[in-house]
């Protein structure tokens, strides 16, 4: 009960701040915290499957990139489409992918499943590099934000400001869903897939269902993060659905942490400013960047929430900890 | 009444050799049946494939009269029958509760559910202190099983087996490695957990079978030599030649 009403103020309180920050923020990093969003939720998605299935995948652009394209491809090619068509095409289109792919890529586990979802990472790479008429190719494709039509307004999303409550909220809000859907019988089944998918079996559990749900699951929100990128920047590039986007999530969710829900999140805001403060001071911010990542696992393999717990622990938490334990073997008693 | 469970001439090779060949027994409902038999002779081959581990190379299971070899094991549990391992095998990062709870939500449907949360429902809660309770795992259920001594392993292994309410158990070697006073503490468990179930249970403690067994199995190199009562088996001169030798 008191677990629970922590979390709902920490949720209130988040969503409290992000609603003040284009008052608070210049433009400049306004920008910035819709990118970091965008990026968590792509991390949040990415971390089911390493955090929570334990599955490592080279290749989660696939579905942020896929998703990135879907948007601008429709965008272009189906004038006067609303925005909430937008995101179900190109939702429905990741979806299905992430199933199809799933039944393929999850005979296999371990070093296999992680280098065949590379290898299907890098096919459609070469898809997007090479069908230019649809993709743009190496030029990318420029898209304009339609507005956002509520039926009763319409808002224009031009504005940056604008833009950004609309992440806020629904990205805000799918985030939460991961939160809640770990929780959930499918997301506590996730936790079985990774501590002992053998004795699972023998419990009734279909481990390949399970496994497929998740793909999909994680596939399809990690587009969503890849519609929201396509709207921030107004254009798409082969980049989206690069191996580097691929890396770069794996490096957001270890940086963050794999171990707890917010790691990602906590690495996304990371990751981008690092990225961005950066690349303002040299070009070769990759490599500063890939420093820190081997340094991170080398020193940090739990990332830094793992870091930030344990030092909560030590200085606030331990007390607490102890009394919270005495209290369930008491309750136990009688 | 036709018979529970019969295994009918189960033949099992691996790549030519040959575990298996030919077991063939009855069990009767609710009744206690004991699978003995010496090191290799082929009992854990022969629950991994009547749990669904394995599909037999020949042969049939027939369970309530259907056919069951060679269905996997998830379909298996749902159909009323569960087993636990020689070798402690449980959800180590998880607490004793989840272990338990993992089970419980399977049996009433919570398996891939997006919106419920199995930690809220009273009825499934309460099922898994029940169960938590009877195995003696109440002070502990908070605790990661990886935090518990051996013999809570072993009574959580009991725990988990029971979690899915299944009719017939398969217990392998549930006292493996546990002191004297272990094992009678984990006999009288088993004994009460499994009242008004069907068990067969792979044991090579001779007090803990005859005290627990109505019907024993000999198995002997992938045959079953000889399948009677307790008071039997203790008399049967091949038995005694094979495996009970000393006594």
């Amino acid at each position: 009960m008191k677990q629970k009403s922590i979390s709902l103020i920490t949720i209130i309180v988040l969503f409290a701040a992000g609603a003040v920050m284009p008052a608070v923020l210049k433009q400049y990093h306004l920008n910035m915290l819709t990118e970091i969003i965008i990026f968590a939720l792509y991390a949040v998605s990415y971390n089911l499957l390493l955090g929570y299935a334990g599955l490592l995948s080279f290749g989660h652009a696939s579905f942020f990139g896929l998703a990135a394209f879907a948007t601008a491809v429709s965008i272009t090619h189906i004038p006067g489409l609303s925005i909430w068509n937008v995101i179900l095409i190109s939702m429905a289109v990741t979806t299905l992918a992430g199933f199809a792919l799933g039944g393929l890529l999850l005979r296999h586990k371990g070093a296999y499943f992680a280098l065949l979802t590379l290898a299907f990472n890098s096919i459609l790479f070469a898809i997007a590099t090479k069908w230019h008429s649809v993709t743009g190719g190496d030029d990318g494709l420029s898209i304009t934000r339609p507005d956002l039509s509520l039926g009763f307004t319409t808002i224009p999303l031009a504005s940056l400001t604008n833009f950004y409550y609309l992440t806020l909220v629904v990205l805000g809000l799918a985030i939460l869903f991961c939160w809640y859907f770990t929780k959930t019988a499918m997301g506590q089944t996730v936790l079985l897939m990774r501590e002992n998918e053998d004795r699972m079996k023998f419990l009734g559990y279909n481990t390949n269902i399970s496994r497929l749900i998740l793909f999909t699951f994680s596939g399809a929100v990690a587009g969503l993060a890849g519609i929201f990128y396509t709207f921030h920047f107004q254009f798409v590039s082969i980049s989206a659905i690069s191996g580097d986007m691929s890396t770069a999530v794996l490096l957001i969710a270890f940086v963050g942490g794999t171990k707890k829900f917010w790691g990602p999140i906590l690495g996304a805001f990371v990751y981008i400013i690092l990225q961005n403060y950066l690349s303002d001071i040299t070009d070769r911010w990759p490599l500063v960047m890939g420093v820190i990542f081997v340094l991170m696992v080398l020193f940090v393999p739990g990332g830094l929430s793992d870091v930030i717990t344990n030092f909560w622990h030590k200085f606030f938490g331990k007390k607490d900890d102890k009394d919270g334990k005495l209290t369930t073997a008491e309750e136990v008693r009688p | 009444m036709s018979d529970y469970l019969h295994i009918q001439n189960i033949h099992k090779d691996f790549s030519g050799l040959k575990v298996l060949t030919g077991v063939d027994f009855k069990v009767r409902e609710k009744e206690r049946h004991a699978v003995i038999g010496p090191n290799g002779a082929g009992k854990t081959t022969l629950f991994n494939i009547i749990s669904g581990k394995f599909k037999p190379s020949s042969g049939a299971i027939l369970f309530r009269g259907e056919d069951i070899s060679g269905k996997s094991a998830d379909v298996l549990n749902r159909h009323g029958l569960s087993r636990s391992f020689q070798i402690t095998n449980v959800f180590q990062e998880l607490s004793v509760f989840d272990n338990i709870l993992s089970g419980v939500r399977s049996r009433y449907g919570l398996r891939y559910h997006f919106l419920r949360t199995p930690a809220r429902n009273r009825v499934i809660t309460e099922k898994t202190e029940t169960i938590i309770e009877k195995v003696g795992l109440t002070g502990v259920k908070d605790q990661p099983a990886s935090s518990l001594s051996y013999g809570q392993q072993r009574a959580l292994e009991i725990g988990i087996t029971l979690s899915t309410e299944p009719e017939l158990i398969l217990l392998d070697e549930p006292t493996a490695g546990m002191t004297r006073e272990e094992t009678e503490h984990a006999i009288k468990m088993i004994d009460q957990v499994t009242a008004g179930l069907t068990l067969i249970i792979i044991e090579h403690d001779m007090d803990v079978v005859f005290s627990l067994a109505d019907t024993i199995s000999v198995l002997h190199y992938g045959t079953i030599l000889v399948c009677d009562a307790p008071d039997k088996i203790r008399c049967d001169q091949r038995v005694k030649d094979a495996y009970l030798g000393e006594g």
